[in-house]
């Protein structure tokens, strides 16, 4: 496990999944953080994100229109989004945006891998 | 009569605790009169600048010093209509001043005293010099010999004996002095004697007209000081506005003091004038349109009306001229024309040369105009001055029904005041450009702050202390030149005044590495353009090619481009600028650039107001939505909301306040909450100065993500209004005077 200790989020890589955590409010600094680490991630060869949220108890619109660019990135790399451990005052405010629409939800990042790993056979996890 | 102790008033209308805003001219003058250094004090006014109770100020505080300076006031007033009985009045209060001074009464300067009352009053230590004085003076006076006359008056402070002291002569509303009838020109013969007396002094009047007199004098520029007297700067207004309304027990909102200080462009005169009117007429000025219908009675009849009627009357005292005068006038300022042929205007207003030439400089002197030999330009004077002339037209010349003058000046004045405030928020929140490429001087800074789509690459998100440790190890300069011209982009092209906001479009003229040739000479056009998104290649364009061209028309030889934005460039947007060599910029790049080059930002936060106890004062970013959030879920426990609930008013809540730091441009940058406990809901109200958004109120919010990507900037927005009104029961904007006011509704549901 390729374990990153990024000064501000934090994240690691299962094989070529990588997992970056939201902190506990998700608003335009801290969303620009979490697309600065997925970039990061993609353009260092990983396939699919997880982003876990279970940290995470507040949203605002900003940060979810940053998540939204961050599914764009990923799109456009051809690499796979899902979400986990989102709590369900936030899932609400997802689904009001739409954002549910374009990615997966898991319930926790363990769920997300598999999730991951159902929809690409070549998916390996270590 | 009391005798005089150190804090006496004697000439000055207001205590020095509420005389505001002129601190330092007031050391200036005072600082003159006690360096005794036989030099002269020109005061040069802007018109409604005030000058008097600065002057009164300095006299009092003279007078209270009671050193050997002896000070000595004299002011101009219309009432006097030739140099012979203007003069004549000087001696007069030169001798009273005297004695009050010298006897330590105050009550002598205002009392009604002959000149046989001075010789009687006088100690006999002074009778030696006043009685002989007094009786050459009756000689004189019937001589026939005017300008003698008038000489010998003027010259009266010199006859003072050195053992009583040194005379300090301030003249006030030196600017009458020539017009004054007779054979003497009052104004260039003051400035000869006291030029010549070897005595301090001040000569007070507007700007135009002293210097004028200074030049027909001949006097010796060595020998004078230059004071400078501006409108007050907007801090400064603002507390004489709250000085005046308190003395004046008017009762006023901030939204109105603030409006008054930039509608009279923080002109002591009116704002001082206007106050007194509202106290006359014993008004409130909560409201935009309490502030606006006295403005208008104010226009049409009041002291503002009088203060332009006479100045008219004086500069064509036959109706007949007078209303072509302001036909001619507001038509030439109506067209927006800089430069109307001055013949034009002659014939059009049917006077000899010699009498128009006279109109002209009186209107020049007073800046309704600006006369420059063969044009004129009329679009110059103050709001007020103008919309006065516009009132005047349509009642004098259009025979307008003085109702529907009344009724449309209100509704125009009405609909102006927020577009007033708007420009000045704009102008209060913008970043100096002219300051910022004034510093540029040859400094070397990191190419990567001039190209966005660099910086967003590798240091957006970045944590701060690492982005300032990486930008300083930046290998990359570029060397910026140093500029020697800065200004607004409309100053090179009048026809667009429109598409340039002043301050946020400049050209900045230069030379590279600071060597004075040609090949080095350079000219940057730079642009800070307002989004609240990344700028899209529609609107870069358009600011390219007008810059472009700008500097095509001017046949700029050298030249860079420089487009700035407060979220930065969208791709196509910053590929089309690069194509073209061509720089960008965010604001967070401009700010980084700013901390390099050792200039300082525009940007001054308010001083903190106070609250009142049912408001929750937030100021704007660093998060502190959180801090609002946290006060309401408090409040929301204790109504027992269920925690889905309390999410959703967060939530609510912190939309409204990212709402509010967005749009508003706010003057203070704080975020005032009213939470509002009742039996069954929870109402909270977010309100905030500033400037109300278009849109508010819109519920546009755009759902598909392939939508919000076409209109990004109504996405974000929509969705935060979106938010809001899913996750609150009510939900309703108020319009104010300025900025927003959110009120939302949380129902407590038992179940």
């Amino acid at each position: 496990m390729d374990i990153s200790t990024g000064a501000t989020v934090k994240s690691h890589c299962v094989g070529t999944t990588a997992i970056v955590y939201a902190s506990d409010y998700l608003n335009k600094l801290t969303g620009e953080q979490i697309e600065r680490e997925c970039r990061r991630q993609l353009d260092s060869g990983c396939r699919a994100l997880v982003i876990d949220f279970a940290d995470t108890q507040l949203v605002n619109s900003i940060g979810i229109s940053i998540l939204l660019g961050i599914i764009d990135i990923a799109e456009k790399s051809g690499a796979q989004v899902v979400f986990s451990d989102v709590n369900n005052q936030t899932i609400q405010l997802f689904d009001m945006l739409g954002l549910t629409r374009h990615v997966a939800l898991a319930k926790n990042e363990q769920e997300a891998l598999s999730t991951l790993s159902g929809f690409n056979p070549t998916l390996t996890l270590h | 009569m009391s005798s005089a102790d150190f804090n006496s008033r004697v000439l000055t209308r207001v205590p020095r605790h509420d005389f505001v805003g002129r601190g330092d001219e007031l050391d200036r003058i005072v600082k003159h009169a006690n360096a005794q250094n036989g030099r002269g004090l020109l005061l040069l006014m802007t018109p409604s600048a005030g000058c008097s109770e600065l002057l009164r100020q300095a006299y009092d505080q003279l007078f209270n010093q009671q050193s050997d300076i002896i000070p000595l006031y004299y002011a101009f007033t219309r009432h006097e209509t030739t140099a012979v009985s203007a003069a004549i009045e000087f001696l007069q209060t030169v001798l009273q001043q005297y004695l009050a001074f010298r006897r330590k009464e105050p009550a002598l300067c205002r009392a009604p005293i002959t000149l046989q009352d001075v010789l009687e009053l006088a100690p006999s230590s002074d009778l030696e010099w006043i009685e002989p004085l007094v009786k050459m003076y009756e000689r004189i006076r019937f001589s026939n010999d005017n300008k003698a006359l008038v000489r010998f008056c003027l010259g009266a402070p010199q006859r003072i004996p050195v053992r009583s002291g040194k005379a300090f002569v301030m003249f006030d509303g030196a600017q009458l002095a020539d017009d004054l009838n007779g054979s003497v020109v009052l104004g260039a013969e003051l400035l000869r004697v006291f030029g010549r007396s070897g005595q301090s002094f001040v000569i007070a009047g507007l700007r135009r007209q002293i210097l004028d007199s200074a030049r027909a004098a001949e006097s010796n520029f060595e020998l004078l000081d230059l004071l400078r007297l501006e409108q007050l700067r907007s801090e400064e207004a603002h507390s004489l506005v709250d000085h005046v309304a308190l003395r004046s027990k008017v009762v006023l909102s901030r939204e109105v003091r603030d409006l008054l200080v930039q509608q009279f462009d923080g002109s002591p005169f009116f704002i001082t004038n206007f106050l007194q009117a509202a106290r006359d007429r014993n008004l409130a000025l909560n409201t935009y349109l309490d502030c606006e219908r006295l403005y208008v009675d104010e226009l049409l009849g009041g002291h503002i009306h009088h203060h332009f009627t006479n100045l008219l009357e004086e500069m064509a005292p036959h109706i007949d001229k007078r209303v072509r005068l302001i036909r001619v006038m507001w038509e030439a300022a109506a067209s927006d024309e800089k430069s109307a042929s001055v013949e034009g205007w002659r014939r059009r207003l049917e006077v000899e040369p010699a009498e128009f030439e006279n109109t002209l400089h009186q209107l020049h002197i007073q800046e309704f105009v600006n006369w420059t030999g063969a044009t004129v330009d009329a679009t110059t004077g103050s709001q007020t001055w103008k919309d006065y002339l516009r009132v005047a037209y349509r009642l004098a010349i259009k025979a307008d029904s003085r109702a529907l003058v009344v009724a449309e000046t209100i509704a125009d004045s009405l609909k102006r005041a927020p577009n007033t405030m708007a420009r000045h928020y704009k102008q209060s929140d913008r970043i100096d450009l002219r300051r910022v490429v004034g510093t540029f001087d040859c400094q070397r800074v990191p190419a990567v702050l001039f190209d966005y789509r660099d910086f967003s690459k590798t240091y957006k998100g970045m944590d701060e202390v690492e982005l300032q440790s990486q930008i300083a190890s930046e290998a990359n300069l570029v060397k910026l030149p140093q500029i020697v011209h800065v200004a607004s982009c409309y100053a090179f092209d009048s026809g667009s005044r429109k598409a340039y906001e002043e301050e946020r479009c400049v050209v900045a003229h230069g030379f590279e590495d600071g060597i004075y040739t040609d090949a080095q000479q350079t000219v940057w056009l730079i642009a800070d353009l307002e989004s609240k998104l990344e700028v899209d290649l529609e609107l870069a364009k358009s600011w390219f090619d007008r810059l472009d061209s700008l500097a095509r028309q001017n046949d700029f030889q050298r030249y860079r481009v420089w487009l700035i934005s407060n979220e930065g460039f969208d791709e196509p947007a910053g590929d089309l600028l690069r194509q073209h060599e061509a720089f960008c910029s965010s604001k967070r790049q401009l700010e980084i650039l700013i901390q390099q080059i050792g200039a300082t930002l525009a940007m001054q936060p308010a001083p903190v107001e106070t609250a009142d106890e049912f408001l929750m004062v937030v100021p704007m970013g660093e998060e502190n939505e959180l801090l609002a959030a946290s006060a309401v879920e408090q409040i929301a426990r204790r109504l027992t909301f269920p925690p889905q609930a309390i999410n959703q008013i967060k939530t609510a809540i912190v939309e409204a306040c990212i709402n509010a730091s967005e749009h508003s441009h706010s003057p203070d940058r704080k975020i005032y909450q009213r939470f509002r406990v009742e039996s069954d809901k929870l109402v909270v109200t977010i309100s905030s100065r500033g400037i109300m958004p278009t849109n508010i109120g819109s519920n546009n919010a755009h759902l598909s993500k392939q939508e919000s990507s076409d209109s990004a900037a109504e996405e974000r927005r929509g969705w935060g209004l979106k938010l809001i009104r899913s996750l609150m029961d009510e939900v309703e904007f108020q319009r104010v005077d300025e900025g927003t006011s959110l009120r939302m509704t949380k129902y407590l549901r038992t179940s």
